[in-house]
């Protein structure tokens, strides 16, 4: 995706290309001035080295962080790490921004790779947009994760829930903590909906109906969207299509599964009525045909960070509109389970001279800050306060936090996180097809098809059922 | 013995007869007073040119470990799904962009070099302005240009390309010809600027005689002035096709702009980079390197040997 929990407001892509063009300079800037400054930072490092050889139990050393600390993050995450760096003076924090991998780009994949390399360069601590980041950087060729353990405190990382936890658990030991939880819930336009005379729908069945009689009734109206990089993410992944099943070595790509189907041929009438259109969220168009004014979103099934980030900053809705409500659910299957859409982790390094404030720094990220934070935190206690004031907040028309903390356990656990990124294998055979007008359901073999090739090119062995 | 193996083509040099013995002694001359010429160029090339091509043969034919790896790199990076694409791609881009570039930017220098001063070195300059804009940020131009919601030719977007959203215009089947546009429309100045100069060259009393023998404007442009500039419209398809086939900057900025729905593949050089520094494949990268490496020069050979690029008796 994009950006996750986009919190400037008003991003038009001008400005994120005047962006992307930006940080690419920067991290090119950046990268050569490390490259440059890598023999100053090597010998600064000896006397740091030491201090932390001397105090190689790391996090549990007393003392404030201190040293210094170059962390990478996306632009959302910025004000996160400015609030650290005014929090703690004592740390010499250098940060860098960079496109978060959004939408499935590899940027810190070459940029490891250059580093390892070059045999300097690595920063201490990289927030990333793709939960599934740490999976391949705790690997070879890259092996750039430190594990955790050690770094966060141990009664802290009990708090963070158990599949968070999993999901940054490669081979048995824990490589990252997740910065929020991104559970895929129902987002409800009350107002919309009160004036309309419509029930919010509970089931798949129900949002699927009312989007054909939206499309007759209230021509122009929308009850979702599909084509944005991660639209996979809210209905297939909601839906239990097995597109990422790993077992060792071998993943399970089955896009052709009932599971997968139902789903899309219930998509595909709405998708053809306009009332799920592919576009993406995040671009100017949809902005300009549905946001704003126009107002035009009925329904949005998407993640929990889109409260803010999508229907306040991006698309400027009015107050007193959005709330949310329950993921849908498949007719009367049990257990409901939902989707999930980013959750990004902090990793860091390995090879990181000052362990002892990248643990800090990570730990105050994710324990500690709160302010305006962006999405549903991961770490509970921190979730709690961060719904409390959610739920004061008067943009939403009625209190959407019940939703919200129901839906986090629901993540359906059988789409496991591998070293490639979905997204543009999604994006390239099935969004430029949605908009030329071809159906879902015709797309899911060429869908399961680009992502056996992406999976074996990532040394995958591929069973397609 | 060496000082008479030196010395012998001159001594040689009187008995020959003619123009021939002229031309070669000229041209014995002219190498050994070219060598100061090329000398400060030759580090460059060897440093920047030819050691990198040498390094990515030797990668590509071994394996991560330094073994002999044989064509194996070749046939397995021919096998990867994105390769046939990827060469499909710049193969039609470059068509289409070698094409509109010979028939425009011969076309616009001819009619050019007939008009009176004043009127062809503004003209000129008119061409050049968009060339002004390099690679990345021409790009950035034409994003704007080709989102219907922002551009100032938007009826064009809607009508020529028959899109109404920015995701519409950036269609799969469109991206060669937008390429080709965006690399015509940043190059053609400055080959125009070329082209004229060396229509330049072809001396008066030649369009003169061709004028009195009752030859007009247009058979002028065709059948004296296109013939002899014949050797810089090679020049200039060999240099462009190097620069099609290695498509990158274009490509990798859309797929950004675009959020991912161009693929990061699209071009063979992408598929390169992603080899080497996703993967950590460098052999595979090289291997893909040499097969650009290969296609150009098999084009220039092709170019040379049929249009007399370096021949200079004529």
């Amino acid at each position: 995706m994009r950006v996750f929990e986009r919190s400037a407001p008003g991003w038009s892509r001008w400005r994120r290309m005047r962006w992307t063009i930006l940080t690419s300079l920067a991290v090119t800037g950046i990268a050569v001035g490390l490259a440059a400054c890598g023999g100053s930072s090597g010998s600064g490092s000896t006397s740091s080295q030491a201090a932390t050889s001397s105090t190689a139990s790391g996090a549990k050393a007393a003392g404030p962080a201190s040293g210094s600390l170059t962390v990478w993050v996306d632009s959302v995450r910025l004000p996160a790490a400015k609030a650290y760096q005014k929090a703690h003076p004592d740390v010499h924090l250098k940060i860098v921004t960079f496109d978060g991998d959004a939408n499935g780009a590899t940027t810190l994949q070459t940029k490891i790779q250059l580093w390892n390399r070059s045999g300097k360069g690595w920063p201490d601590v990289i927030f990333s947009e793709q939960v599934n980041d740490p999976v391949w950087m705790a690997k070879k060729p890259f092996e750039f994760a430190q594990p955790i353990k050690g770094l966060v405190p141990e009664s802290a990382l009990r708090q963070w829930p158990a599949p968070s936890t999993a999901q940054c658990t490669i081979d048995g030991t824990q490589y990252c903590v997740q910065d929020n939880l991104a559970q895929v819930v129902l987002w409800v336009n009350k107002k919309l909906m009160d004036r309309f005379g419509y029930t919010v729908p509970t089931t798949w069945q129900e949002w699927a109906a009312l989007g054909q009689k939206v499309a007759t009734e209230h021509p122009g109206y929308i009850v979702g969207n599909s084509g944005d990089s991660f639209s996979h993410w809210i209905y297939l992944w909601s839906g239990q299509c097995p597109l990422q099943q790993l077992k060792g070595d071998k993943v399970t790509i089955n896009a052709t599964d009932p599971h997968c189907t139902r789903m899309a041929s219930l998509m595909d009438p709405l998708i053809k009525n306009g009332t799920v259109p592919p576009l993406s969220v995040f671009t100017p168009d949809f902005a300009k045909k549905y946001g704003g004014a126009k107002d035009k979103v009925l329904l949005m099934p998407g993640p929990a960070w889109f409260a803010t980030a999508l229907f306040h900053d991006t698309l400027h809705l009015p107050a007193g509109q959005i709330t949310a409500a329950s993921p849908l659910k498949w007719e009367n299957e049990s257990p409901v389970v939902t989707g999930q859409v980013g959750g990004g982790p902090w990793i860091v390094s390995k090879h990181s001279k000052n362990l002892k404030a990248a643990g800090d720094f990570v730990t105050w990220e994710t324990t500690v800050f709160n302010d305006k934070r962006p999405g549903y935190p991961a770490y509970a206690p921190l979730a709690d306060s961060w719904l409390a004031t959610l739920a004061k907040d008067p943009f939403f028309a009625s209190d959407p936090t019940a939703a919200l903390k129901g839906a986090a356990p629901l993540i359906w656990q059988g789409w496991n996180l591998v070293t490639y990124p979905d997204q543009p294998v999604w994006s390239n055979t099935v969004v430029t097809k949605l908009v030329a007008g071809t159906a879902l359901s015709a797309l899911l073999q060429p869908l399961g098809d680009g992502l056996a090739n992406a999976a074996q090119a990532a040394g995958y062995q591929v069973a397609r059922e | 013995m060496s000082s008479s193996a030196v010395t012998s083509p001159y001594a040689q040099a009187p008995r020959k007869r003619g123009l021939r013995a002229v031309v070669e002694r000229t041209r014995g001359l002219g190498s050994g007073r070219g060598l100061p010429f090329v000398l400060p160029y030759l580090p460059f090339l060897i440093l920047f040119g030819i050691a990198p091509m040498i390094y990515a043969l030797k990668l590509a034919v071994t394996k991560d470990n330094g073994d002999w790896a044989g064509l194996h790199n070749f046939t397995r990076t021919v096998d990867d799904y994105r390769f046939g694409p990827a060469f499909k791609h710049i193969f039609l881009y470059t068509g289409v962009w070698l094409g509109a570039l010979v028939i425009f930017v011969v076309t616009l220098a001819l009619l050019l070099h007939g008009r009176a001063n004043r009127v062809s070195s503004t003209f000129r300059f008119v061409f050049y302005i968009p060339g002004a804009l390099a690679g990345a940020a021409s790009v950035l131009v034409w994003l704007f240009m080709l989102d219907p919601s922002v551009s100032p030719g938007s009826f064009l977007v809607h009508n020529v390309l028959g899109a109404g959203l920015f995701v519409e215009s950036i269609a799969p089947g469109h991206l060669p010809f937008i390429f080709a546009m965006i690399a015509f429309w940043t190059g053609a100045g400055g080959w125009i600027v070329v082209m004229y100069g060396a229509l330049n060259t072809i001396p008066q009393d030649l369009e003169e005689a061709a004028r009195i023998d009752g030859a007009g404007p247009i058979g002028i442009a065709l059948r004296l002035k296109l013939p002899l500039i014949r050797k810089w419209i090679a020049y200039m398809v060999i240099l462009s096709f190097a620069t099609g086939t290695q498509l990158f900057v274009e490509p990798q900025l859309v797929n950004q702009a675009s959020l991912g729905l161009v693929p990061d593949t699209w071009s063979a050089n992408q598929l390169a980079y992603q080899e080497a520094f996703r993967y950590a494949d460098f052999n595979a990268a090289a291997a893909i390197a040499v097969d650009l490496l290969a296609i150009g020069l098999f084009a220039a050979v092709l170019i040379v040997s049929r249009t007399g690029l370096f021949r200079t008796e004529d």
